[in-house]
């Protein structure tokens, strides 16, 4: 697969992720959208609805992305009306996966679907350029998220409350932001349980960065 | 039946086209560009080497737009319109390559006016875009179209969407595009303030896109504005700043009487040929009256 | 090289007083060898419409011949003459049909509308249009024209003014370029007839 970055492509070099909690999942993105060194968009939204519970953070080619953030979307809306019933992650994961999986060739996406179902509880699922599908104790994607490893690895347990999750997602991302290039803006994270979803977001001068960093 | 003799019918390409583009001389281009040692296409074509804005304020938005075109170096226009019309309450810029932003707003105000049609309801800013990114998405960044889209309807209000070539879209407060957008986007850093007057908005699209104007060498000449309102007003305001008019500065000039050429003055080549243009007969020339039939 | 540049062209259209005038050279050179001294580059499409279509030589014949079948269409069904406008979106259309494989011509139109009002438009190879209300100008020399017309012209010219204006403008210009030139040719068209005149340049 050889793909060189298509001229004036308007990319989300990206720091994602995605932490799982006890009875539900954070989802977590900056908000830099860039061409070349252009900062296209300062305060975009890489954390898509697909379904009442289900989210996914995009990263990779921004008019990819969102091609195939819609598709899946109108897939799982269809699925719903059909069936009556909320898609499982794990089914908006594998039709992510199938979508990249079979146009690997033309397309530049990395994403992570996370989200709520009553079947499994809080779920990561993260697809891969080349459109496998992984389902991961928690996800961190983009380019700031090499520089988020060692933290996460650190500081990730499992069964931890939603503030204790959200409170290190955040942690996580501005210390990415501060160190890649590509990275920055303001960090949003969206908390899915089963009560439903809480958007927040946390401006960039206000970054929880550091030993001294107030919550 | 009669439609599979219709079918049968040999089509005739140069008339019933079944639109999108045609690849006829596709194959043969490269050909004669490589034996000739030729250019690249883009370079020949014509770039609205543009500064393009929009914003939103608190009774609607404002486009704004400069109004040069270049081809390669050269000005190919002084005074081009880049603002263009989607529906009467959706209007947008365009950057990129002249004949595409031209060409794809164009089909798809025609396209937005057979839904008005068929829905009998007002044109949404975000069907517009959702219509907009998935042609360019479809196309892959080979219709380089860089757009600024700006509206008002009676479901979300005003709203600014931006529209990069190859199909991503964001919905913005402002916007800008076109190699004047860094010069255009330093003012509106500095100055955008939420809920701004009319009056403050306007002014503020004249500032960003005079940046353009001045500081980016591929932007020039005019300013046009668009403003509409949540009300359903529109105000479109072409060359409504002109920072660069010629005309006065040249009726300054003493032009020398050489300028000034008698009848006669260029030779030619045998005796001029004076063509009448047909007379033809049209419905004005011919007087209709009752005919009447004896039996 | 550009391709549009290997035959060589220069064509002005240019408006006046309820007249516009359209001036081309007459040159059809490969590169730098001159094969012709009579080709013609400005075609009358109707009685107050023509059409100059600067650029490579064999898609100036073949556009030339698409844009006759298409004019005699239009007259059949609609029997009556097409307007400049009509004309001029009509080409755009058809050579941004060709957007990822175009014909290498970019071509200028100038004609009376309705209203005997003149009517200018230029177009870039992919119908990009330009519309100007004092002149349009194509080819090979294109700064050389643009120059000659930004001082030569003026508002509201006679027809005789108006000729003289394009043939100085013209022959100026091709002058300061090798690929075009070898005499000229001037149409203006007024709201009686058009008046064609050959042009006395230097063949060198």
């Amino acid at each position: 697969m050889s793909q060189k970055n298509r001229e004036g492509e308007v990319l989300t070099g990206t720091t994602i992720l995605a932490l799982p909690f006890e009875g539900g999942v954070v989802v977590c993105a900056d908000s830099r959208t860039s061409t070349g060194t252009y900062v296209a968009n300062r305060v975009s939204d890489k954390l898509v609805q697909l379904s009442d519970y289900i989210y996914c953070c995009r990263s990779g080619s921004a008019a990819d992305t969102q091609a195939l953030t819609d598709y899946v979307h109108y897939y799982l809306s269809q699925w719903s009306l059909d069936t009556g019933r909320i898609p499982t992650v794990k089914t908006a994961a594998h039709l992510m996966r199938r979508l990249i999986y079979q146009n690997k060739d033309q397309l530049q996406a990395g994403v992570i679907v996370a989200g709520w179902d009553p079947v499994h509880g809080g779920s990561v699922y993260t697809i891969t350029l080349g459109g496998s599908c992984l389902e991961l104790p928690f996800a961190t994607g983009g380019s700031g998220s090499i520089f988020i490893a060692g933290l996460l690895d650190a500081e990730f347990s499992n069964g931890m409350d939603m503030a204790e999750a959200r409170n290190l997602a955040k942690k996580a991302c501005s210390h990415a932001m501060c160190r890649d290039g590509s990275s920055g803006g303001v960090i949003r994270t969206v908390v899915i349980s089963a009560d439903g979803v809480d958007r927040d977001y946390t401006p960039g001068n206000d970054l929880p960065f550091g030993p001294v960093a107030v919550w | 039946m009669s439609e599979m003799v219709m079918n049968s019918l040999p089509v005739d390409y140069a008339t019933e086209t079944s639109g999108g583009f045609s690849f006829e001389n596709a194959t043969r281009n490269p050909m004669i560009m490589a034996s000739k040692g030729a250019e690249y296409l883009p370079k020949l074509t014509k770039k609205t080497g543009t500064t393009i804005c929009g914003m939103v304020y608190k009774g609607g938005v404002v486009l704004g737009a400069d109004t040069r075109a270049t081809s390669d170096t050269e000005v190919a226009e002084k005074n081009c319109e880049k603002i263009h019309y989607l529906a009467p309450n959706i209007y947008c810029c365009g950057a990129g390559t002249a004949a595409d932003t031209e060409m794809i707003t164009q089909m798809m105000a025609s396209q937005l006016e057979l839904l008005r049609m068929n829905t009998h309801s007002q044109s949404r800013v975000i069907t517009a875009c959702t219509l907009l990114k998935r042609r360019l998405f479809g196309y892959q960044g080979h219709i380089s179209a860089a757009l600024v889209l700006g509206g008002v309807d009676n479901i979300n209000g005003p709203a600014v969407y931006n529209i990069a070539p190859h199909g991503s879209t964001a919905k913005l407060n402002y916007s800008t595009m076109g190699s004047g957008s860094l010069a255009a986007m330093s003012i509106f850093e500095s100055d955008w303030k939420e809920d701004m007057s009319e009056e403050e908005a306007v002014q503020l699209v004249k500032r960003a896109i005079g940046a353009g104007i001045f500081n980016d060498l591929g932007s020039g000449s005019n300013c046009d504005i668009c403003i509409l309102r949540t009300d359903g007003t529109k105000d479109y305001r072409r060359n409504d700043v002109k920072p660069n008019e010629v005309a006065p500065l040249r009726a300054l000039v003493n032009k020398s009487s050489l300028l000034s050429m008698v009848p006669g003055l260029t030779p030619t080549i045998g005796n001029p040929l004076i063509q009448p243009h047909p007379a033809r007969v049209s419905l004005a020339d011919v007087d209709v009256v009752m005919e009447t039939v004896e039996s | 090289m550009s391709i549009l540049e290997y035959n060589g062209a220069a064509i002005i259209a240019m408006a006046g007083d309820g007249c516009v005038g359209i001036a081309a050279d007459r040159r059809l050179g490969a590169q730098l060898h001159t094969i012709a001294t009579d080709f013609t580059k400005c075609f009358r499409m109707a009685p107050k419409l023509y059409v100059g279509l600067g650029g490579l030589a064999t898609d100036v014949q073949t556009l030339h011949q698409l844009l006759e079948f298409r004019m005699n269409l239009y007259t059949l069904k609609e029997e009556r003459e097409m307007t400049p406008q009509v004309f001029s979106h009509l080409l755009s259309h058809l050579l941004y049909e060709k957007r990822f494989g175009p014909y290498f011509v970019e071509p200028v139109v100038c004609g009376l509308d309705e209203k005997g009002e003149p009517f200018l438009s230029g177009m870039d190879l992919i119908g990009a249009p330009v519309t100007a209300k004092d002149f349009v100008v194509t080819g090979t020399c294109t700064g050389n024209l643009f120059g000659m017309c930004e001082s030569l012209y003026k508002p509201k010219m006679n027809p005789d003014e108006l000729f003289e204006c394009l043939a100085q403008s013209l022959l100026s210009s091709v002058d300061r370029d090798s690929v075009s030139g070898w005499g000229g040719i001037v149409h203006i068209i007024t709201k009686d007839n058009v008046i064609t005149r050959e042009l006395k340049g230097r063949m060198d």
